[in-house]
């Protein structure tokens, strides 16, 4: 079974066109803990883009294959992960013919046993989801990076996160990378999360598209010469096919897939397992990334909470608002799957007032704090500002919003 | 990477564009360093506007062009390049305080 514990590299210097001597990178690294590489390792800051963050990301993550097809702004990142796989970092790599291919192949990939990326935006997304959605009740652990855009009409390129609505209900693991910084750590993560036995799920990094991926930030960044261990394709919760011995096995109970009365029962049993899957996530994603909110100023009686690039404009309005005396506190969810109710429940326990700003027109993380918080909080939930098809959110537009919560509940 | 040296905050770009703004700040006269995202990563670059701070205990300023650095805002395509303008900038701020002590204030 050399293709299920990671990937053999068969690429030598010849087929590579390579100087002899020619070893891939990621024969040259080292094989980290988890904890070591996420806590302890020495790092070394950078200033870089979120696309760039994204590739110093890959080059640690130990990838067995990616696979990708171009979309604005994701293109970028797709871009840097060729040069890893030239240097050897990445196993295989190809660009497919489009997303519903992308997302199809990958699973394959996964299933195989191996350690799969990809990557896509927005309308990408969309094109794809009908074989995303397959991939956490097939229990695939696949990474994918997510540079949110506009997708609806009239066609724009520009930041907004609605898509990720979409992914809400699928028992996909869903992380919102708010800077560079995020979108370094939050794969690595993700990485070693979604692939734990009691896990064994797919997991989405979303960043807000250009703002992240187009603009360069400080990024805190371990060694290059460390990766993570290898993925293990027989500790999953669905053992990986056996694919040097045919025939293999796509379903894991045939029965399954018949109509009749023990389906519908199987078939429910499975869901339920994927969404108790999402749940016991919680704790992997708690050690990582050292929770799964962050919190500025406890106890405020004024809480902004947020996730993605809307917690940068909150956290300059938190500041600017302390300039003036007023303190008011910041949530940054970095998980939205599993979403941290309890967490949140315990940093908003003395709010009066809660805003909530957002990229998008729906205000999806709006209705999702209402759902876990009603009647839970005497603080009054205000969703906004809420800015899309590529609006900007300026700090003093949250200032506003804050002033008018503040006449509004006394 | 731009030099820390009295840096004074680094924080997102308050005007919701994106990208990354850094504060330097020597006595009442400073500078924004802003790099915003671009289209291209050769495109990125760094948008420097000489500023005077209105407030000694925040971070309110103005932007200056009445200094002898600069009349206008600059553009810097390479870190090292600023980090030299940087450098002069912040012996130029310091000796313009002292001059500035040395006026005799509006009553």
């Amino acid at each position: 079974m050399a293709n299920v514990k990671g990937a053999a590299v068969n690429r030598t210097a010849e087929d590579e066109g390579k100087a002899a001597d020619w070893i891939p990178g990621t024969e040259r690294q080292t094989v980290v803990d988890p904890m070591e590489m996420f806590h302890k390792l020495p790092r070394e800051m950078q200033f870089i883009t979120g696309s760039e963050a994204a590739r110093e990301s890959m080059r640690r993550a130990n990838i067995d294959i990616a696979i990708a097809y171009p979309i604005t702004p994701q293109s970028e990142s797709m871009q840097q992960a060729g040069y890893l796989y030239d240097e050897g970092y990445i196993k295989e790599y190809y660009r497919a013919e489009e997303e519903i291919g992308t997302m199809s192949a990958i699973s394959g990939a996964s299933r195989a046993g191996v350690r799969s990326l990809t990557a896509t935006s927005g309308p990408g997304l969309m094109r794809g989801m009908e074989a995303i959605s397959s991939w956490p009740g097939a229990r695939t652990p696949i990474i994918m990076l997510n540079m949110c855009r506009v997708i609806n009409t009239p066609l724009a390129i520009q930041p907004d996160n609605i898509e990720m609505s979409f992914m809400l209900n699928t028992g996909i693991l869903l992380l919102h990378a708010e800077n560079q910084q995020d979108f370094y750590d939050y794969p690595l993560a993700a990485i070693m999360a979604s692939e734990q036995v009691d896990v064994t799920l797919p997991a989405v990094v979303s960043v807000d598209g250009f703002f992240c991926t187009h603009a360069r930030g400080p990024v805190l960044v371990t060694p290059e010469e460390y990766k993570l261990p290898p993925r293990d394709g027989w500790r999953s919760a669905v053992p990986a096919m056996d694919n040097e011995n045919p025939p293999a096995r796509l379903s894991r109970d045939a029965p399954i897939q018949k109509s009749n009365f023990i389906s519908y029962h199987m078939h429910s049993s499975w869901q339920q397992e994927v969404f108790a899957a999402v749940q016991r996530s919680a704790k992997y994603f708690r050690d990582y990334l050292g929770g799964l909110i962050e919190v500025v100023n406890p106890g405020a009686e004024e809480v902004i909470i947020a996730s993605g690039c809307a917690v940068s404009q909150a956290r300059e309005a938190v500041r600017q608002e302390g300039e003036k005396g007023r303190t008011v506190g910041l949530v940054k969810i970095k998980s939205i799957r599993p979403f941290p109710t309890e967490d949140i429940f315990n940093a908003i326990k003395h709010a009066k007032r809660i805003l909530v700003p957002e990229f998008n027109q729906a205000g999806w993380l709006h209705k999702e704090l209402c759902a876990v918080l009603y009647g839970r909080t005497k603080g009054v939930i205000k969703g906004g500002p809420r800015v899309f098809g590529g609006m900007t959110m300026p700090t003093e537009m949250v200032l506003e919003w804050l002033a008018d919560i503040r006449k509004e509940v006394k | 990477m731009l030099i820390q040296d009295n840096l004074f905050l680094t924080r997102t770009d308050p005007s919701g564009q994106g990208g990354v703004q850094f504060l330097y700040r020597v006595k009442d006269y400073g500078l924004s360093a802003l790099s915003s995202p671009q289209e291209e990563i050769s495109m990125i670059h760094w948008e420097v506007e000489i500023i005077k701070f209105t407030n000694p205990d925040t971070a309110d300023f103005e932007i200056c062009h009445t200094t002898e650095l600069s009349d206008k805002t600059l553009k810097f395509y390479k870190d090292k390049s600023l980090n030299e303008f940087l450098q002069k900038a912040f012996q130029y701020f310091e000796e313009l305080d002292s001059l500035e002590k040395m006026l005799p204030k509006e009553s």
